[in-house]
């Protein structure tokens, strides 16, 4: 899970600010490279997950750390 | 009638009427009794389904905390041109007025109300727009504009305050002089005015303008 091939710092951000830079930060990866989140907005939880669906890229984890929403996402193929 | 709502049915009565009286009144000048009044129970029942007054104002607002998969749509469909994305956001947010103007309401009182907790779930709302604007300027401006910085900071102020006016106008008090614009042309020709008047060239904006990741 710490293998992450790039990493995005969304904190203190607001929808849709954390999924528009993830967007631009997953269009930079190949298929299958993994992206790491960090965001403090509350909705981002549900926000992160209708991305990826909307998306089809995969929400491998999405969890709570220190008080902070960490998403990984990785790329479809 | 009401004894024969079930309790989620009886609940979301509750709420409606709430919503309602609150949207006319305020938090603070309505009361429990007046709630329970409305819906034609008692406030021992209103009190099984909210604990408070307070309560159920805030179910109120949680009620209207769901425009986020929105925001999505717009950001995966519009792409991440920025006067799209913003063009798209001011869309979906005045549209979602537009169909429930008693949030609008409710916000208006809550500023003479002056609960801090209500006042960050509304500037928490504005706050998507201005977080906006702010990164995007921040991102695209050219560095030698005058007062940069001044305007970085004042560009969502401004566009907040011609939001919501453009919502009152048309939600709440209808204009003659606007009634052939519709609330979209007033929407788009004012993320147009936007630009211009902070200073970018739309089209110049287009070909330059992402917000990067």
């Amino acid at each position: 899970m710490s293998d992450f091939d790039s990493e995005l710092d969304a904190s203190g951000l607001n929808c849709p600010l954390p999924i528009l830079r993830a967007k631009k930060a997953i269009s930079a990866l190949e298929g299958g490279q993994l992206l790491k989140i960090i965001a403090t907005d509350p909705g981002s939880v549900k926000d992160f997950e209708a991305f990826c669906k909307q998306t089809g890229n995969e929400l491998v984890s999405s969890g709570e750390e220190d008080g902070k929403f960490v998403f990984a996402i990785r790329k479809a193929a | 009638m009401s004894n024969r709502l079930s309790g989620p049915e009886r609940r979301e009565t509750i709420l409606s009427a709430a919503q309602g009286l609150f949207a006319s009144k305020g938090l603070h000048g309505v009361s429990v009794d007046e709630i329970a009044r409305a819906v034609n129970v008692s406030p021992a029942i209103l009190y099984r389904h909210f604990a408070s007054k307070q309560s159920l104002y805030d179910a109120v607002l949680e009620k209207f905390s769901c425009q986020r998969q929105s925001y999505v749509d717009t950001i995966v469909n519009h792409g991440t041109r920025f006067e799209d994305a913003l063009a798209g956001m001011t869309q979906v947010y005045i549209s979602s007025i537009a169909d429930d103007p008693d949030i609008l309401k409710i916000e208006l009182h809550s500023l003479l109300e002056g609960n801090p907790a209500t006042l960050a779930f509304f500037q928490n709302r504005w706050k998507s727009f201005t977080d906006y604007i702010e990164f995007g300027l921040n991102e695209h401006l050219p560095y030698d504009i005058p007062n940069r910085e001044k305007t970085i900071l004042t560009a969502g102020l401004m566009f907040q305050g011609m939001v919501r006016e453009v919502l009152i106008q048309k939600c709440l008090q209808p204009q003659d002089r606007l009634i052939d614009l519709s609330l979209y042309e007033l929407s788009t020709e004012l993320v147009t005015l936007f630009l211009r008047s902070i200073g970018i060239n739309k089209t110049q904006l287009s070909r330059k303008a992402t917000i990067s990741g």
